[in-house]
């Protein structure tokens, strides 16, 4: 589990109000080559996010003071820090919610470490690279070469509508990230149609069955039950 | 968390004040929504604002005294306002009363006044008869004006009653989804803290071979706890009417292909079969409630069932309705317990021990939240049958593109 890739290079700051989540994620992230700066409580995570440049926030929802989404929007006012939230089961809305908020991502509670490492690697790779300014991307099988346009898979061209490439390109740059029906919709379809859901599941049903090498077994585009979907490179 | 968690005490006591409190007519019910029997349904209260008097006698009582008190003084006064300020004073009484009582008094009210006044003090005086044409006009002006003003103070108290009710119902749901989350996190905690120090006891790869097999079974236990909880907490948001489904299109096959993902270790032991009719994709349904329901009835099935018996999971539109079904090859269910498989904590005589008892409970309420039903039966050949019938809807025109 230990990744060199982190190793003495990044800071997480943990916004968690339950003392023996902060003592755990602490334990997790700093065996794991992160410095961590814990805050117990909203007001006290805006000070220290503040106070000096972390790499990663890692934050509750279910805070005592400040509503997570609320301390999420106060960051977004002047960082672009990645910020991965912690919820719980049953509360698809709050994601959602923080999402649209500018969170990154979210972990369910309870989570395996991997899993909550795995989210901070994408979420900070994220934060470094400008994806779209690169001419191509590949990923397993799929090649996409945005400046012709052209995309294979297994070095088969595949013929995708304006839409569905529309749909694609959308994905590739925010590889790893959940994006929400309302926010594909909306960038694809246009604001008017943000509650169509019906376009995201019959154009997600033809993009995976035209782009994944088995679509009963998608592992390019993930379904987020409730929330959105996940574009992943393998 | 000592803020929050100090309060919670407070937090609880007051749901369920408000909660008991709450009127009748209040109770979330929505179409094919059974209320469960679990939730606390107290008479409420005549109306909120205490200040309107309860018992119709006790009205009565006080439109005739201030029938009375307003005669005395009239009695007293006609002499030196003459008989037509009279009936004003009279009128002010009945407007006193409007304020006050209900309808049905205040009209006894406004008749009884204006006989005291045609009666008493309009002449011909001591007989019913009014010979002045301008004093017939004020009995009815003083009748129109009277019953204006009931039914205005009427339609004012009735409007602040339903904003009271509104308010109320508001604050108890609003209190009963902070208790819930209350609940929900102080359990779900502890298993978060324990789910993540297995994980990181393995991560270490400083474990003997015994330490790594118990740290298994830490592992298993947790997220076997974390499902009851999990099943918990969903039947408790069924019975507080907390569920608010969010219909959407749905892929049937995606639905179906996480269904099984969630079931996952549980339905090891058997051969899955899908089968979804050709053509069959969108359904409008909550994708999160659905998937937990289909879940519920595979791992329902795997459990009750010999190992290596086939689970079939098959979906179709028959007769305008979708059917959701889980088929089992195990020894099927009783016949005299067909109608209460669904109940809570229900658990068929004789079944594998395990579960508590609310899967299938939990999948009744989830499907209808949503407007759909569900039924068991026993198969031709042996086995169980469960379908979750939805109403089937005509699939959205997707506009064509080419490529």
């Amino acid at each position: 589990m230990n990744n060199t890739e982190t190793k003495n290079t990044c800071s997480a700051l943990v916004i968690d109000d339950e003392p023996q989540i902060q003592r755990l994620l602490t334990i997790t992230l700093e065996s794991n080559g992160y410095r961590v700066a814990t805050a117990g409580s909203g007001q006290e995570g805006l000070a220290l996010a503040a106070q000096r440049r972390h790499d990663v926030i890692i934050l509750d929802l279910g805070l005592p003071d400040l509503n997570g989404v609320l301390v999420l929007k106060h960051l977004r006012g002047w960082t672009q820090t990645p910020v991965v939230v912690l919820t719980v089961l049953d509360e698809e809305a709050d994601k959602i919610e923080a999402l649209d908020a500018g969170a990154d991502d979210y972990v369910t509670k309870p989570f395996n470490s991997g899993e909550l490492l795995a989210r901070l690697r994408a979420a900070l790779r994220r934060s470094d690279t400008g994806r779209l300014e690169e001419p191509a991307f590949k990923t397993g099988e799929l090649v996409v070469d945005f400046a012709s346009r052209r995309v294979t898979r297994g070095n088969q061209p595949v013929r995708l509508t304006a839409t569905e490439y529309a749909l694609l390109r959308l994905f590739i740059q925010h590889a790893g990230k959940v994006l929400t029906h309302r926010h594909i919709l909306r960038e694809i379809w246009g604001p008017e149609h943000e509650d169509d859901t019906q376009y995201l599941r019959v154009y997600m049903t033809r993009l995976r069955e035209k782009l994944e090498t088995n679509p009963e077994l998608p592992v390019l585009f993930h379904t987020e039950p409730g929330v959105g979907y996940r574009f992943v490179e393998n | 968390m000592p803020g929050e968690w100090g309060n919670l005490p407070r937090v609880q006591a007051q749901a369920r004040q408000n909660i008991s409190s709450m009127p009748d007519a209040t109770q979330p019910d929505a179409p094919g929504h059974r209320r469960p029997q679990s939730v606390p349904v107290v008479r409420a209260p005549a109306a909120p604002g205490n200040w309107l008097l309860a018992h119709p006698a006790q009205q009565y009582a006080l439109v005739f005294f201030s029938f009375v008190a307003a005669s005395l003084l009239n009695l007293s006064l006609v002499d030196l306002i003459g008989y037509q300020a009279v009936a004003l004073i009279y009128l002010l009484a009945v407007v006193v009363l409007a304020l006050f009582l209900s309808r049905g008094p205040v009209i006894v009210g406004t008749a009884l006044n204006a006989l005291g006044w045609c009666y008493a003090f309009a002449p011909p005086r001591y007989s019913f008869h009014i010979s002045s044409f301008y004093d017939k006009m004020m009995v009815v002006t003083y009748f129109a004006v009277a019953l204006t003003i009931s039914q205005l103070t009427t339609r004012l108290r009735a409007h602040r009653e339903a904003v009271a009710r509104t308010k109320l119902v508001a604050e108890s749901e609003r209190l009963g989804r902070t208790l819930l989350n209350s609940v929900s996190h102080e359990l779900r905690t502890p298993i978060a803290a324990i789910t993540s120090a297995a994980g990181e006891l393995r991560a270490s790869n400083a474990l003997t071979p015994l330490q790594k097999k118990l740290t298994t079974e830490i592992e298993t236990a947790s997220t076997r706890l974390n499902r009851v909880v999990q099943s918990l907490l969903s039947a408790a948001r069924l019975n507080s009417g907390q569920l608010r489904p969010k219909l959407d299109w749905c892929d049937i096959p995606e639905l179906v292909r996480l269904a099984l993902r969630d079931v996952g270790d549980l339905a090891a032991a058997h051969p899955l079969e899908v089968r979804i009719a050709p053509g069959l994709h969108l359904a409008k349904m909550d994708f999160v409630l659905m998937e937990q329901a289909l879940a519920n009835l595979v791992a329902n099935a795997a459990m009750h069932t010999p190992p290596g018996t086939a689970i079939d999971i098959m979906a179709r539109v028959e007769q305008h309705e979708l059917m959701l079904q889980v088929a089992d090859r195990g020894p099927g269910l009783p016949a005299d317990q067909m109608e209460r498989i669904f109940d809570s904590f229900h658990r068929v005589s004789g079944a594998t021990p395990g579960g508590i008892g609310l899967g299938l409970a939990i999948v009744r309420g989830f499907v209808e939240a949503q407007g759909g039903r569900v039924s068991a039966v026993n198969r031709q050949g042996g086995g169980a049958l469960f379908t979750i019938f939805m109403p089937a809807r005509e699939s959205p025109d997707i506009p064509e593109e080419h490529t």
